[in-house]
């Protein structure tokens, strides 16, 4: 296990070095610069700018220094865009903001989901059955970008109950909404997953088993089918869970949350070179760690899994 | 004799004696509670750094965190900043600013010419390499231009300080308007001892040292920063708010539902909504003139061989019905424009223009004359050409509303191209276009911000028009005690010759709550101090 997990963390560094060079050659194909403007600087002050951050090097020289600085210093450059501050500083400040609603409508997702999916496979087609199934399928479909305008509107400009937006040092007024118009419409896919898995379960030969010794239901449920059911649940929470803590630009856009999101559109429409590299680099790295976090979570429940980790 | 001496001296030195210059409250007004100001940011500010600052909201934060030589009152008129008045020499070249001895830093140091000095020098630095150098340029401050090449040092820059409270400049060549430009915030002083101390991290919260009426005491990157009164400030005592917070909010729509909540005390006005909004709060929406300008530039260089004759391009400006562009697509209180400047700016006197006294359909029926003596339209060669703009929803609508008017009235095929806002610069700055949108905001109050736009020199210039007797004119200009005839023969040749066409003049568009008094609706460069605001108890 120990050895697999070495394996796989080894693979990230070429993974990330061939993501450098993709995406830092993808950006410079875009027209413009990061300081095209509708005032187009004059020669003298547009070369001073240049110089000033090395734009005028050949583009294999540029990447060497960025990539040089990132493995002696861990510095991910300047960005162009706010002059007083670096990449580091920039993900330093949003990505903690971003990380904090993500894991708290991770954990909406799942404390609302598994229960709901549960209740439903065990009413199974009974009132609680369809009550559960219609507000899974009336969750998902209002995409975040509906869900959102609506609770400020509700929770906000008619209750006066939450801010409709910010994020305020992260107090908790300030994260309920973002993490609930995230997490909504998955829950209510970690909803249908829980009872349709768990219905399967429920059918297996072994629960069969189970019940003919005489265990209670609740015993069943806990020791024996809360394992299995839970597989199909792991396998999808894995790229939500990386989405939700990174690339949630709507939420942060909307909610003002100063997020890492934000840091990704106003990057692009800028030409901020080095943000949005050290963003895409911030991203795959997340993606690589929080895939393999699964894949051992997912080996730990599953045995034949486990044996194939080698 | 003595008589005409006290005269000339008189004219020499500009003592400023606007009044407001501090929040300007009316006597036996209740002043609310809490003096706490919110308002919306657009999109974080490009710098805290008063030298490389670039964007307007970021201007708004230095106007408040440093004072510079001279401030704008509520009328855009100067006021005393840091110097009191100013003395010009007899050949326009030399300005001598004579600075208050009660200004402080807000750490404590006194506020000196050296200040300016050191600042000045450091904006033109090609080190630090400021996007804004190109303003110092465009002051025509001996030197300048060469320290910026890297032909010069900083230090041979033509300012000093005579004494600590004595600050001169010298001139490359005489600027009509240069003390109008000491307003702007890459002119403010800085601290070179923090600067020094902290280098780029002197921006931070903790570092910065400022000498304007605010400081800064919380800068979340994206989200929100707050400014608290300076004690230090020479004028605190005249100071009201005490505190000014700066939401980042993106979604304009979003940022009026949380100002109907309560949450902010000013936000811009979403495209379009000006009039519900007019109707529904008709204290709080407001739509004041602002000084820039919305046109269709022609490309003259090698743009459509058609474009060449005076005659099509007289036509197309003809055909388009400002009216109905500005009160039933863009509902926001801007303005018809027929000529480039806007009205609103200070000193211009919009000239005659023939085009614009005439009724639409007088100007329709001319149009299609016009267009039919070239040879083209419904019965010559047909006219097609593709129109260039920037995606945004508004723009959309106005090259929708104006393409169909002249495929309506003269024929003409016009097809529609919009890009992302760099790619749209890259290629209207290349001349690969046929005809694309302009916009132009003043960077001072004279009508050569606009108008130099045309000069066949300008980088800005992306008509590529090119009239002799319009540069002359401009540069005449330049040194002119009276510059309405000179600036009234270019608008006449503009209109007569339509490098561009002029479409509108802007206006600018805000809900405030009717608490907060003291904004300057009649600056039309949109300049205000929190200093100058105040809050009502209601």
């Amino acid at each position: 296990m120990l050895s697999y997990t070495l394996r796989r963390l080894m693979a990230v560094i070429p993974t990330i070095l061939i993501l450098i060079v993709i995406c830092f050659f993808l950006m410079r194909l875009a027209p413009g610069g990061p300081f095209t403007s509708e005032r187009p600087l004059p020669p003298a002050v547009m070369k001073n700018v240049l110089e000033r951050y090395g734009l005028d090097e050949p583009l294999y020289v540029q990447l060497w220094t960025y990539v040089k600085n990132i493995i002696i210093a861990f510095d991910f450059g300047p960005s162009f865009s706010q002059k007083d501050r670096s990449v580091n500083d920039l993900i330093a400040q949003g990505f903690p903001v971003t990380l904090t609603y993500g894991f708290f409508s991770a954990v909406f997702v799942l404390v609302m989901g598994i229960p709901l999916g549960m209740i439903a496979a065990l009413r199974h087609n009974s009132f609680w059955d369809y009550v559960m199934t219609g507000l899974a399928i009336f969750s998902q479909i209002f995409p975040n970008f509906v869900l959102a305008p609506l609770m400020v509107l509700l929770f906000t400009l008619a209750l006066g109950l939450l801010p409709g937006g910010g994020w305020n040092g992260g107090q908790w007024q300030y994260v309920i909404m973002p993490a609930v118009a995230l997490g909504t419409s998955y829950m209510a896919s970690v909803a249908r997953l829980t009872r349709g898995s768990l219905l399967e379960v429920l059918n297996a030969p072994y629960i069969r088993t189970a019940r003919a010794k005489g265990l209670s239901e609740r015993t069943i449920l806990i020791r024996h089918a809360m394992k299995p059911t839970l597989l199909p649940v792991i396998s999808y929470m894995a790229p939500v869970f990386v989405y939700m803590i990174t690339g949630s630009v709507f939420i942060d856009i909307f909610f003002s949350t100063g997020g890492i999101g934000q840091n990704f559109i106003d990057a692009a429409y800028t030409r901020d070179y080095s943000v949005i590299l050290g963003l895409a680099i911030l991203y795959s790295v997340l993606t690589f760690v929080l895939t393999l976090i699964v894949d051992l979570v997912y080996a730990w429940i599953d045995p034949k899994v486990r044996s194939g980790l080698k | 004799m003595k008589h005409t001496t006290i005269a000339l001296a008189l004219s020499l030195t500009t003592a400023l004696t606007s009044g407001a210059f501090a929040a300007d409250v009316p006597a036996g007004t209740t002043l609310a509670q809490d003096q706490t100001y919110t308002y919306r940011l657009q999109d974080e500010i490009s710098s805290l750094d008063p030298q490389l600052v670039e964007d307007t909201y970021g201007s708004g934060f230095a106007r408040d965190l440093f004072e510079g030589l001279y401030n704008q009152d509520g009328e855009g008129q100067l006021a005393p900043g840091v110097a009191l008045s100013h003395e010009v020499s007899a050949d326009k070249m030399t300005y001598t600013f004579t600075l208050r001895k009660d200004a402080k830093w807000s750490d404590g140091n006194p506020v000196t010419a050296h200040d300016f000095v050191y600042a000045w020098k450091r904006a033109v630095t090609p080190e630090l390499a400021s996007p804004y150098a190109w303003y110092m340029e465009l002051m025509s401050i001996k030197n300048g231009a060469a320290i910026i090449a890297g032909d010069k040092q900083p230090d041979e820059l033509g300012v000093s300080a005579t004494d600590d409270h004595t600050f001169v400049v010298e001139l490359s060549q005489p600027l009509p308007y240069f003390d109008q430009m000491v307003t702007h915030s890459t002119t403010f002083p800085s601290p070179k001892w923090v600067i020094d101390a902290h280098g780029e991290k002197w921006t931070l919260p903790e570092n910065i040292v400022g000498n304007g009426a605010y400081k800064l005491t919380e800068y979340v990157l994206k989200e929100r920063s707050t400014r608290v009164r300076n004690d230090m400030y020479w004028d605190n005592e005249n100071t009201v708010l005490d505190t000014v917070v700066a939401l980042v909010i993106g979604d304009e729509n979003q940022a009026l539902t949380r100002y109907r909540a309560g949450e902010l005390d000013k936000t811009d006005t979403p495209a379009g909504q000006y009039p519900t909004l007019k109707a529904e709060l008709p204290a709080e929406a407001i739509a004041v003139p602002r000084l820039c300008n919305y046109y269709f530039s022609y490309n003259l260089e090698s743009g459509p061989e058609a474009f060449q004759d005076v005659r099509v391009r007289q036509a197309l400006a003809l055909a388009v019905d400002r009216k109905v562009i500005v009160d039933q697509v863009l509902q926001g209180g801007q303005f018809p424009a027929y000529n480039f400047t806007p009205a609103a700016t200070a000193g211009f006197e919009v000239p005659e223009i023939d085009y614009a006294g005439m009724t639409q359909a007088e100007r329709d029926a001319k149009a299609v004359e016009l267009l039919a003596e070239a040879g083209y339209g419904k019965d010559g060669k047909p006219l097609s050409f593709t129109y260039l703009y920037n995606t945004s929803e508004s723009h959309q609508q106005v090259a929708i509303v104006a393409t169909q008017m002249w495929k309506q009235k003269l024929g003409v095929d016009v097809s529609l191209e919009n890009q992302e806002w760099k790619v749209f610069l890259e290629n209207r700055g290349n001349q690969n276009f046929e005809m694309a949108r302009g916009a132009w905001c003043g960077d001072y109050n004279e009508a050569s911000t606009f108008l130099d736009l045309l000069q066949s020199e300008s980088g800005y210039n992306d008509a590529k028009y090119n009239n002799a007797r319009v540069d002359e004119l401009l540069a005449a200009a330049k040194s002119s005690e009276n510059t309405t005839p000179l600036y009234t023969e270019v608008e006449q040749i503009l209109a007569a010759e339509m490098p561009v066409i002029p479409i509108y003049h802007y206006s600018a568009n805000m809900v405030l709550k009717e608490d907060v008094k003291g904004w300057p609706l009649n600056n039309v460069q949109q300049k205000y101090y929190s200093k100058d605001l105040y809050k009502v108890a209601e």
